[in-house]
This record gives structure tokens, C-alpha cells and sequence, in this order.
């Protein structure tokens, strides 16, 4: 949960990189860490196997001065994606404000997508959460793939609800829509603190979410 | 038992101060106050040149992880988890309103010393977040000027 502290005029939002096993959450947060400025990130933490697999948790903290006033400090959190590791990402889940799932475009990765986007929601319902009122955008990743999934067909499948959210393509690996996946899922979480906005931070995630979806092609 | 959202200057004082007594007295190095979620409250001492943000969230994620081990070994109460160090130790003890007490100490000291003053500060510490939390319930939300949903806005670059 968002945690504000006046005294030291700073914002805490925890944003987690949800997504099945090898679909590139950690490398998300390792092209993250080596584009942005060295002023606005903190060293990034991996807790993994020998294998470079993802056991506990990967953690970046980035920095913004965004909303007049305040420092705004972004807790990136990635969960393993393996499906014995389900009570870590249970305990990752804790106190969080807003999600990226992210979806392998490959082909044959779809059961395993769908079975963690699943996942998540189970794993919101134990945090008392659900996809409805937390801000989350998808990141349709690994689109250099000569056998992606058509965008079509990723909308269609994870995205086909009565309230559309932001979503975004990707390759993690060259860094191309990273940056853009996380304004996006931070402007939602931002928007909660804007007077222009109101404070209902769900119902602006809707609108924007439309407004975004409508114009993803 | 609810978590808390915010923290008043006047509150983040009183907290700061019951750490700062509590490390003069226990002899240790550094103490804070997290959430379970790895948000850092409260905090005072040195820890050189550590991350702190990355301290709360490996603190609370290791507190997390084998608070969940407890129970499924069947215990019902877990409420603190002791880590001894060669030169640096660190204890941990659960709070209310889904916080948590981090303390480093050096050999300087002793865990039987630092053990029993965090108990004793953990109590104090309790009345204060029960403070802060009704104070979090009846405050007016933030809210500041500008848009920040704009979809061409970039908040990192």
C-alpha cells in the first residue's frame, strides 16, 4: 500500500512484475536499470539461482520528483515466475500498488500466460485485492519473435474485459517499450495524487485504460 | 489489524525519537520501522553507505519468507527472527498495524541487551503506530496540482 510521509515529503508505490516463468520481468528491470539515470535509480537487487532463475524476489527503487513537493520513490519488485514458487509471490504481492503483468508472446507460451495471469488473480484475492481495483497495465513482450502472437489475439485474450487497460509491446532484451511500460503503469498510480484527477485512482485507471486500449493497435 | 497509509510530521518525530533513546540504551547501530510491504517509516542511526531501500525490502521479504515457514511447521505466533553476524547482527520483531522493528548492532553490544530493550520499545512503538493510524483515518487525502495522467507525460526517461 502507497505510503506517504510528510516529514520527509516522500511517496512509496510498489509496483510488481508479474508473469509466467522466462517471460522477461527480470530483464525488464535489468534494461530499466541500465537506461535510466543514475540520479533517479538505486542498485538493482537480484535474489537468484546460480542459473540466473528468479528465487525470491529482483528489486530496483527509482526515484521522481514528478508530483510538486515530493519525492516520489518506486519499489520495483519482480516474482518468480516458476509455478512451485507460489507463497513467494504471494508474499511478494504484499502491499502492492499497482502491477505490470507481463505476457510471452510466444506462441507456445500462451497456456502458461493464461495460467499466470490466473494465478495472479487468485494471488490478489489472498492480498484481499483484485484486478479490479488495482492500477495494472499488460506488456505484450518478446514481439522480435518470428512466431509472436499477433496483438490481435494477446488483446483478445488478456485484455478482453469491460474496462480495457493500458498495454504495451516490447522486447525487454533491447530495451524497446520498457520506459513506456513503466510511465504507463506509474502515470496510473501518479493520477491518485492529482487534483485534476480526483481521488478515486480505479475510476481514472478505467478511463484511461479506454482511452489507451482504443488506440493500441 | 489495518496498515498504515501515512505518516504526520508530529508522528514521525515521536517515532524517531523512541528509536534514537532505544539506541543509546541497547548500544546498537541502526534502527527502523518498515511495513510489511518493505516501505521504510521511520529510521535512526548509521548504516554507512547501505541502501536503505534495499535493506527494508530484503528485511522484510527475509521476515515475510520465514514467518510464513513458521507457520506452516505448524506454529501460530511468530514474532521476531534473529540473524548473528560476525561483526553486524540484525533482529527483527513484529509490530501491529503490519510493521516491523529492524535493528543492526555490532559487537559492541549483546542480543540478550538488545532483545530486551526492543521489547520494551516495541510497546511504545505499538502506542505510537495506533496513534498514527487514527490520525491516517481522518486525515484529508493527498492531492496536488497537475496532471500526471497526461498519456504523453513521462515520468522516467
Amino acid at each position: 500500500m502507497a505510503f506517504i510521509n510528510y516529514s520527509r515529503r516522500e511517496i512509496q508505490l510498489k509496483i510488481v512484475y508479474y508473469g509466467c516463468a522466462l517471460c522477461g520481468k527480470t530483464t525488464n528491470l535489468i534494461s530499466l536499470h541500465q537506461r535510466i539515470n543514475s540520479n533517479q535509480k538505486g542498485e538493482l537487487v537480484s535474489l537468484a539461482t546460480d542459473a540466473d532463475r528468479t528465487l525470491f524476489f529482483d528489486f530496483l527503487s527509482l526515484s521522481t520528483k514528478t508530483l510538486p513537493g515530493f519525492n516520489t520513490r518506486f519499489q520495483l519488485y519482480t516474482v518468480p515466475g516458476q509455478p512451485v514458487y507460489n507463497t513467494t509471490r504471494q508474499l511478494v504481492l504484499k502491499g502492492v500498488d499497482g502491477i505490470v503483468f507481463v505476457v510471452d508472446s510466444h506462441w507456445d507460451k500462451m497456456a502458461e500466460n493464461v495460467e499466470s495471469f490466473s494465478n495472479l488473480q487468485d494471488n490478489l484475492i489472498q492480498n484481499h485485492l483484485t484486478l479490479a481495483t488495482i492500477p495494472y497495465v499488460l506488456q505484450y513482450n518478446k514481439r522480435d519473435l518470428p512466431n509472436a502472437a499477433p496483438i490481435h489475439y494477446l488483446e483478445y485474450t488478456f485484455n478482453n474485459r469491460a474496462t480495457k487497460v493500458l498495454s504495451y509491446e516490447a522486447v525487454a532484451s533491447k530495451g524497446d517499450g520498457i520506459l513506456e511500460t513503466l510511465n504507463g503503469v506509474a502515470r496510473l498510480l501518479l493520477a491518485k495524487y492529482s487534483k485534476s484527477a480526483g481521488a478515486n485512482s480505479n475510476v481514472d485507471v478505467t478511463a484511461a485504460g479506454k482511452a489507451a486500449a482504443a488506440s493500441t493497435t | 489489524m489495518s496498515s498504515i497509509s501515512m505518516l504526520s510530521m508530529e508522528d514521525q518525530i515521536a517515532l524517531e525519537n523512541q528509536l534514537t533513546a532505544f539506541l543509546q540504551k541497547s548500544e546498537s547501530n541502526w534502527s527502523a520501522i518498515v511495513d510489511k510491504g518493505g516501505n521504510l517509516f521511520v529510521q535512526s542511526g548509521d548504516t554507512g553507505d547501505l541502501d536503505l531501500s534495499i535493506l527494508c525490502a530484503l528485511a522484510a521479504g527475509s521476515f515475510a519468507a520465514t514467518h510464513e515457514l513458521a507457520k506452516r511447521l505448524g506454529e501460530t505466533d511468530f514474532s521476531a527472527l534473529y540473524q548473528e553476524g560476525r561483526s553486524m547482527s540484525i533482529l527483527m520483531m513484529a509490530l501491529e498495524h503490519e510493521c516491523l522493528l529492524i535493528v543492526v548492532f555490532s559487537l559492541q553490544t549483546n542480543i540478550g541487551l538488545v532483545r530486551f530493550y526492543a521489547q520494551q520499545l516495541t510497546r511504545l512503538i505499538n502506542e505510537g503506530l495506533g496513534a498514527a493510524y487514527q490520525s491516517s483515518l481522518t486525515a484529508e487525502p493527498l492531492q496536488v496540482e497537475g496532471d500526471f495522467d497526461g498519456s504523453e507525460r513521462s515520468v522516467f526517461s
